[in-house]
């Protein structure tokens, strides 16, 4: 699905992401883990062509990304509240994001009342702008505005960081049906160790840009994760 | 405290955005300012003049008097529009231990750092120094300094503890401004009353009895008390913030635009954004008051039709220049959405260019009743708006594939220089001169009617061109896109 090949990027200098090589089969379930400044959101970012690598490319289904636009029509993705029109309503958005996708309204309603529960009542017919909902409830629609583009591949920043303890497990149960029953590629990022274990199959660890492991998730993963994230915070607790 | 406050007050006017990193803006902002000053300062220099022109039959001082309440009345209107609450600032220091009184102090202090307190100094102050301490000597016109000192800081706290109340209650608002409205036409319209008579009656008893100019004084003082009151009781972040309590907002549709697919409901997002934020808002109402730009120029036989070319293409073409001109970075916010979303990038531009040939459409009609200076200038707005529709709508677009400063849609436009850079400044001159270079040659040698058929046969070359023109600025927006979404991810 995915295939990353001698990936840089660097900013002032300082190389943020260095991949030399990266493949990501049809219907894996990715997690990407890493402290802050790994690179994640870089990746991301450059897997959706929103910046330049400095060499290297990536390529989805075979076909470069930059520069090309045929990967639109299976990716769907939710980085953060820029990827929202915020002086919509949620409605409108749904149906805007639906007409590009060439979704009628009642197809869009249909998907919608699929994520009623998703939705905990606190998105539709609220009568407010997305900029007016909290960070979590953005969060909630630009995941429903990504399941809407029904896609192939799906990539989520750090989905789990605002919504409430209700909602992460939804969220978990609707990755994990898209993935397993729907076939769909997904690629999430996450600081919560637990709930991306749970949810991925296959986990990259990032340090200052590189991916340093690679694990397919077992029952030890969780405690390998915990290891590396305690010792890497305070090495002199080791020692002691 | 206060001068920490202080301190912190100045590092955030010099570090915002909003200030302008580059030297060429904050040069142009500062001759605009020391212009504006300058010319209000001439006012108050010649205002003894300018009075004895005005009212022949009065006296200076009487009429003077007389202007003085009146001045405060629309200072109030005006202050009521935009003058800024200057409050959510104290976020960050609420929840640390610092005196409540300390806050509130700042904040009602700070409340006086305002344009609007300056303007009547300058404005008053030469002729209380050149006129009433010549005519009446140093008291009156102390109690004259007083007395205006004391108005403007009462219209001052007035004017912010009514917005303060218009934000829990949108009705006080409204209350207030019919109330103000009812003043003045109920002296310029149904002559009820005079309000330069008030004023006079007041001002007019200041030059005998000096010590009446303590009323305002206590008038402001007062203000000023129940300002603090009020703000001390009512330190919470949602009273404080300039944010309206939120009513139930509905969705809309534009039915009409449905027929375009996607390029409509392109379009039909982009008038939302218009009319829900404040900024593009007001870039479209300063448009509006722009279609009586006309009356200074058709009413005047000075201007000849050269400069009608100039009038026209503003009139009908304001939108295009004054929206277009920080193109893409309304849209600044959610740039990496639509770079992702699956929006063909032609589409998009398809999008810009039917936006503005509606608006200018619209802006074409609205000027129609010019007809009645002359059919002719109806010609000239015609022609001047298929140049705005052909070649003025792609300038637009070639320049705002070059422009990567994000705005802040929500702030208003007034004095506001965010997203102003190089590219504003440049785009002024293509738009300004490209007409007259095809048009002069012609009118020069007297042919000017074949000068406006080269403008119109232009525009409507550029307007079945436009395919091509899609075409490259797509290409050229490929090329560019990496920046301009960088641009507008650093906030």
């Amino acid at each position: 699905m995915i295939e990353v090949r001698n990936l840089k990027k660097v900013y002032n200098g300082i190389t943020v992401v260095d991949v030399p090589t990266l493949q990501i089969n049809k219907g894996e379930s990715v997690g990407l883990v890493g402290n802050n400044g790994a690179g994640k959101t870089t990746l991301f970012r450059m897997v959706l062509d929103l910046i330049r690598a400095e060499s290297g490319e990536i390529l989805s289904n075979g076909e470069v990304v930059a520069g090309h636009e045929k990967w639109k029509d299976y990716t769907a993705a939710y980085l953060d509240e820029g990827f929202l029109i915020d002086y919509l309503t949620p409605e409108e958005y749904f149906y805007f994001i639906g007409g590009l996708h060439n979704l009628n309204r009642a197809h869009v309603d249909d998907v919608l009342t699929g994520l009623t529960d998703f939705f905990n009542g606190e998105i539709l017919k609220k009568g407010k702008y997305i900029r007016d909902l909290s960070k979590g409830n953005q969060c909630k629609v630009g995941v429903a505005a990504c399941l809407l583009q029904e896609p192939q591949l799906l990539m989520l920043d750090e989905p789990f960081a605002n919504i409430d303890p209700s909602t992460q497990f939804r969220l978990k149960n609707l990755l994990k049906d898209l993935n397993k029953n729907k076939g769909v590629t997904t690629i999430v990022s996450s600081h919560d160790l637990n709930h991306i274990t749970d949810v991925c199959d296959r986990i990259l660890l990032m340090e200052k840009g590189v991916i340093i492991k690679d694990i397919a998730t077992s029952s030890s993963t969780l405690n390998e994760l915990e290891a590396y994230f305690g010792v890497e915070v305070a090495p002199s607790e080791k020692e002691s | 405290m206060i001068t920490t406050f202080l301190g912190h007050e100045l590092k955030a006017f010099w570090r915002s955005k909003n200030t302008g990193k580059s030297i060429a803006i904050r040069v142009v902002m500062a001759l605009l300012i020391l212009y504006l000053f300058g010319c209000i300062l001439f006012i108050g220099l010649i205002l003894d003049k300018f009075l004895a022109g005005a009212f022949p039959h009065d006296d200076i001082v009487i009429s003077f008097c007389g202007i003085l309440l009146l001045y405060f009345l629309f200072d109030l209107v005006m202050r009521m529009q935009l003058q800024e609450l200057p409050t959510l600032r104290v976020q960050p220091y609420l929840h640390l231990p610092i005196k409540r009184n300390t806050v509130v102090l700042y904040l009602a202090f700070t409340a006086m750092l305002s344009a609007f307190n300056l303007w009547p100094v300058i404005l008053f102050f030469p002729f209380i120094l050149k006129i009433i301490l010549t005519d009446s000597g140093g008291l009156p016109a102390l109690a004259f300094i007083l007395a205006i000192l004391g108005f403007m800081l009462f219209n001052n706290y007035l004017a912010l503890f009514i917005k303060r109340k218009a934000n829990l209650n949108g009705w006080v608002f409204l209350v207030f401004v019919a109330l103000l409205a009812l003043i003045i036409t109920g002296d310029f319209r149904f002559h009820l009353y005079s309000i330069r008579n008030v004023s006079y009656l007041y001002f007019g008893h200041l030059l005998g009895k000096p010590a009446l100019a303590l009323l305002p004084v206590v008038l402001a003082i007062a203000m000023y008390y129940i300002n603090f009151a009020y703000l001390k009781q009512n330190l919470y972040l949602e009273e404080l913030s300039s944010r309206k309590a939120s009513a139930y907002k509905s969705s809309t549709e534009f039915p009409l635009l449905s027929r375009f697919g996607k390029v409509g409901d392109l379009v039909a997002n982009e008038l939302k954004l218009i009319f829900r934020n404040k900024r593009p808002r007001s870039a479209l109402v300063m448009g509006l008051f722009f279609m009586f730009y006309g009356l200074i120029f058709y009413t005047n036989s000075h201007y000849g039709e050269t400069w009608y070319i100039f009038v026209g293409m503003f009139m009908t073409g304001i939108f295009i220049i004054n929206y277009g001109q920080f193109m893409y970075s309304w849209q600044g916010a959610h740039f990496d959405g639509i770079l992702v979303s699956k929006i063909n990038f032609r589409d998009f531009l398809k999008a810009k260019y039917l936006l503005f040939t509606m608006v200018s459409t619209v802006a074409f009609i609205l000027t129609t009743p010019y007809a009645y200076f002359g059919w002719r200038i109806v010609l000239v707005h015609f022609v001047m708006y298929l140049w705005n529709i052909g070649v003025n709508t792609t300038i637009v677009l070639f320049f705002a594939n070059r422009n990567a400063k994000s705005i802040n849609l929500s702030k208003g436009a007034s004095f506001n220089w965010e997203g102003v850079g190089a590219t504003q400044m440049l785009i002024s001159f293509p738009l300004m001169i490209t007409p007259y270079v095809i048009y002069l040659p012609f009118s020069l040698f007297k042919h000017a009617n074949i000068g406006l058929t080269m403008l119109a046969a232009t525009g409507i070359i550029f307007v079945l061109t436009r395919d091509f023109w899609v075409k490259k600025l797509e290409e050229d927006f490929i090329e560019k896109r990496y920046t301009i979404a960088e641009g507008f991810r650093n906030k």
